[in-house]
């Protein structure tokens, strides 16, 4: 699971982030002037104002910025995103195959994460790449197993789901299904009718996880998202066994496209990116029990039971509570208000134009609605942040960028816990249902992200603020090409002012939405370390505040 | 220094002040009963271990019904590294040819299988499960579901806690002199040790990590000082106020326990370099200094992946149980060499069974399977309970060799429990189902 060069990589670091942060701590390094910003030009009356700005960004983008927060107080909510969503896709396969061959294996893997990494913190299409990454911790494939040598079936499925992001959800089942790396994640590929003389029956693996993970989950819901109980207080499942194996018969006689026949199908750099094909002799003919007490007939073809089946699942009144649920959970809230459900699962079911499963519709519903930002504080609005989201908030708002381009983070999913398309299994990062002990527990809530921010997971992190802001910045003259490093050039210009630096830190972290005690406590290490050291100081202010509770907390 | 002088050390050190501003750390006056150390060592394999085909009659009979269900997926029958059952059951068994390490452990009594275990409220038949009548856990053959089976042992509840977990509030006034929580993850967080009092400690595989940039003087010092005031602050929202928690506990005890494991004798023992290895490499070395950590009840939580064969089984099973096999062997082998082979029980779990039928070249979700329990507390050389007749429609298949568990989970995690110190009146909070079954204590441990 953990290669060696990872491992390596990651140790590595953690040596430079030792050495360089004791010599940070104690070295003078020299002034540096700042670049002094201009007063922006009188906007016009604000509908939002900077603060909700940056909370919708933070629900939006991959972290927000001030530029992006001026252009959304500027243009109001609702325009920025109808610009966002007729964007482009920022893609990566056309970037993997522009690429030399590798040095070694997995080098292509690390390059996907890289260019993971160049869309998600300097990407124009901010809104489709968020909800593309939400996706692909729904419809969940992994670097981790089966497809590890496969990185250009990954980079096309991710770039799947960032083209399919504001489509329907009924296509993009079909993409995701007929994707080869689906395909060989969850056993689809290859899978083959039933052979009795040799106990051979069909792989139920992607049959059973379409619908317990991706579309309807494993319990009846009311369209609140709720969960409905029969007459002795149990949930209702939504499916049995045997509807499993209708479905698992329905998924035979894929394989890779092109090859010279079933058996003879291989994967190749190409084939993992083209849909699966269909190999008719290996479809299984016989009756096929589906959800909702339908049975699709004998006799059809592979293609006509493959597109009933997904019609199937996709008519279940679970997947707009469902697939809400899940989305308003990835971007805003770990804790929406059934009320919140109801609302975005009934735009899932009609988009106004009595379309079903139009996402970007979806989406709008979202991120639009009053409980999206609401006035009055809850203590259970909003959500903890992903590592990889504090990462890309903290490089957004400092320009972070390596001198090569490049953003050698291959190795996320051990240093953050998690890394794009690095989930250890199809159950993603963490439980929807993750309820740690305690308050969050005892009060019935949830706080799925708080599942891998382990005493672990969160001292590697904040060991990673650390090194960010004392060792990879704009100050430090002996950083490698591909190191990537924060644009502090700022702070030191205010270092010698402890409390201007940190409330400039906090602008841009925090909305300046900063506690009075985080800033006191900022403000005092700021004031111990030499005001002749300002690089420190800049380092001191940003690593507090990069590593506070409330900067890990998407309010 | 016995473990009671070390506890009246500590108390006097100051520890227990220490302690009542360290969350998830366990606060008491009183003095425990417990006069020795013990430890379990949870060996979780996820996705569901095929274990059908890691503990196969050998026997030409039953040899024969095993091949005609498995296929192209049986283990040849000459290639079964046999063992020697203490107590023979008309059948010869053997192990997966991936096993030697296990195979020399069954057969000097240090090793035991438990057959034919799995998640159940009460004794189900077949006849019971086909009319509809059987009480089952819900969402039988789903992966998250079943883990949290073996996990909570909550059928039909929705109870929120782990069975270690309930393991360590039932005792958690007994060992209130720790320094660090009884139940210690190495792989994340997990419902297993999940609690309704106290509060697991994760670690990484290798341990904790320090916090950089942290030391005992100057402004490291000060450094160090200003992040717990920050994380110690009170925050206005749950996702905050349960961040900052896990951060306490993360400062708290990370200097503390490195520091332990730093001072610790490197072992001789040998480990394999596999994500299980390095695991219980780092669980030897906690054990190791058990003593300066003032620890008496241990559960370690560790785990690897990669068991759920949909795909490739044949290629692919070889190396997940010789991972298996290396990584306890050399386990046992350090506890051996610290002294504490008879005080360390390991066993494992997993999700399920898996289907006596392929889908062509791998299987899918079952329920009932085989465990392995290692270490000198386990009456060795036996297999517990009944080993199945592997056959397709046989008298335990409810469909395509998915096989009913005649033993249950509940009675498993019993007999590990009261070896590990609960009286049998409080078993009932580990294993809520335990009363629906008549054996309480399947008498694997002494």
């Amino acid at each position: 699971m953990i290669d060696d060069n990872s491992r390596r990589q990651a140790t590595g670091l953690r040596a430079a982030l030792l050495l360089g942060a004791s010599l940070a701590l104690t070295a003078c390094g020299g002034g540096s002037s700042g670049g002094g910003s201009e007063p922006p030009p009188t906007p016009p009356p604000p509908t939002v104002s900077e603060t909700e700005a940056y909370r919708f960004l933070n629900q939006a983008t991959f972290g927000a910025t001030e530029a992006a927060a001026d252009a959304v107080v500027a243009n109001g909510i609702e325009a920025w995103i109808d610009r966002q969503m007729n964007a482009p896709a920022s893609l990566q396969l056309p970037y993997l195959r522009s690429l030399p061959p590798p040095d070694f294996p997995g080098q292509l893997q690390a390059d996907r994460v890289d260019v993971w990494f160049r869309n998600a913190v300097d990407g124009e299409d901010q809104l489709r790449q968020r909800v593309a990454f939400a996706l692909s911790q729904i419809m969940v494939v992994s670097q981790l197993g089966a497809l590890d040598g496969a990185p250009w079936a990954l980079a096309d499925y991710y770039d799947t789901l960032a083209e399919h992001a504001f489509g329907n959800f009924r296509d993009l089942m079909e993409a995701v299904t007929l994707h080869p790396a689906m395909g060989i994640y969850l056993s689809m590929l290859g899978n083959q009718k039933p052979n009795p003389a040799l106990n051979i029956r069909p792989d139920e693996n992607y049959a059973r996880e379409l619908m317990q993970l991706f579309t309807i989950g494993l319990v009846e819901l009311n369209a609140d998202g709720t969960v409905q109980t029969d007459a002795s207080g149990q949930p209702i499942p939504t499916y049995d066994q045997s509807v499993i194996e209708g479905f698992a018969h329905v998924y035979t006689g894929w394989h890779f496209s092109g090859a010279p026949s079933f058996g003879e199908a291989r994967i190749t750099p190409f084939n993992q990116t083209r849909p699966m094909e269909l190999y008719e002799a290996f479809h299984d003919t016989g009756p096929k029990k589906l959800l909702a007490g339908v049975t699709l007939p004998a006799g059809q073809s592979g293609e006509q039971d493959l597109r009933a089946a997904l019609d199937n699942v996709f008519e279940h009144p679970n997947v707009g509570p469902f697939i809400a649920t899940r989305l308003i959970e990835r971007l805003v809230t770990s804790n929406p208000s059934p009320a919140y459900v109801r609302r975005v699962a009934e735009t899932f079911n009609d988009n106004g134009a009595g379309v079903r499963g139009d996402l970007g519709a979806v989406v709008r519903a979202i991120l639009l609605d009053p409980e999206a930002r609401p006035d009055d504080a809850l203590d259970t609005e909003g959500k903890l942040k992903e590592p990889l989201l504090r990462l890309t908030q903290l490089w957004r708002a400092y320009d972070a960028r390596s001198e090569s381009g490049a953003f050698p983070f291959g190795f996320a999913y051990i240093l953050l816990g998690q890394g794009p398309l690095q989930s250890p299994s199809v159950f993603n990062f963490y439980s929807p249902f993750y309820a740690p002990p305690g308050e969050i527990r005892d009060r019935g809530l949830v706080a799925p992200e708080l599942q891998i921010a382990t005493e672990y997971q969160n001292t590697l992190v904040t060991n990673l603020m650390l090194a960010q802001a004392f060792v990879n910045h704009s100050e430090n003259p002996d950083l490698d090409p591909d190191d990537v490093y924060i644009d502090i050039a700022e702070e030191v210009a205010l270092a010698d002012d402890a409390q201007a630096l940190v409330d400039r830190v906090a602008e841009k972290l925090l909305a300046g939405e900063i506690s009075p005690l985080l800033a006191d406590e900022a403000v005092g290490m700021v004031e111990r370390i030499p005001a002749g050291d300002p690089i420190a100081r800049a380092a001191e202010a940003i690593y507090l505040v990069a590593s506070s509770p409330e900067y890990a907390y998407q309010r | 220094m016995t473990a009671i002088n070390r506890r009246e050390f500590l108390k006097r050190a100051g520890a227990g002040a220490a302690l009542a501003a360290c969350p998830g750390l366990h606060v008491a006056a009183a003095p425990g009963p417990f006069d020795d150390y013990r430890a379990l060592v949870c060996v979780f394999l996820f996705g569901g271990n095929d274990s059908f085909n890691m503990l196969v009659p050998v026997s030409d009979a039953e040899y024969g019904v095993y091949a005609a269900s498995r296929q192209n997926l049986a283990i040849p029958q000459a290639d079964l590294l046999p063992i020697q059952p203490l107590a023979a059951d008309g059948v010869d068994y053997g192990l997966h040819p991936s096993m030697p390490e296990v195979q020399t452990l069954f057969d000097s009594g240090r090793a035991a299988f438990v057959t034919n275990v799995g998640p159940l409220i009460r004794p189900v038949t077949k006849a019971g499960f086909q009319a509809g009548s059987a009480v089952l856990p819900p969402q039988l053959f789903s992966h998250n579901d079943q883990q949290d089976q073996w996990h909570s042992l909550k059928g039909r509840s929705q109870t929120a806690t782990g069975w270690a977990g309930r393991i360590a509030d039932l005792i958690r006034l007994e060992v209130s002199g720790q320094q660090l929580a009884t139940n210690a993850s190495l792989f994340g967080n997990t419902l297993f040790q999940s609690a309704g009092e106290t509060v697991a400690y994760v670690m990484g595989p290798q341990g904790p990590v320090p916090f950089e940039g942290f030391g005992d003087s100057g402004i490291f010092l000060e450094q160090r000082r200003a992040f717990e005031r920050i994380i110690g602050a009170e925050y206005g929202s749950v996702y905050e106020r349960g961040f900052a928690e896990v951060q306490q506990r993360a400062v708290a005890a990370a200097d503390r326990v490195s520091g332990a494991i730093a001072s610790a004798p490197e072992l001789a023992t040998a480990f394999p370099a596999s994500q299980l290895g390095e695991q219980l490499a780092t669980v030897a070395r906690l054990i190791a200094v058990r003593d300066e950590l003032a620890m008496e009840r241990q559960i370690f939580f560790v785990a690897t992946g990669g068991f759920d064969t949909h795909d490739d089984q044949a290629q692919l099973q070889p190396g997940l149980l010789a991972g298996v096999s290396q990584a306890v062997s050399a386990f046992h082998a350090a506890t051996v060499e610290l002294g504490v082979a008879d005080s360390v029980t390991t066993f494992t779990q997993s999700d399920f069974g898996r289907t006596l039928t392929s889908n062509g070249d791998g299987t899918d979700h079952g329920w009932g399977g085989i465990q392995l329990v290692v270490g000198d507390g386990v009456r060795g050389r036996e297999l517990y309970g009944d080993y199945p007749l592997l056959e397709i429609d046989g008298p335990r298949d409810v469909g395509g060799g998915r096989i009913i568990p005649s033993l249950s989970a509940d009675q498993y995690a019993a007999t590990l429990a009261r070896w590990f110190g609960i009286p049998d009146g409080d078993l009932a909070q580990v294993a809520p189902h335990l009363d629906n079954f008549a054996e309480r204590d399947l008498g694997f441990l002494l």
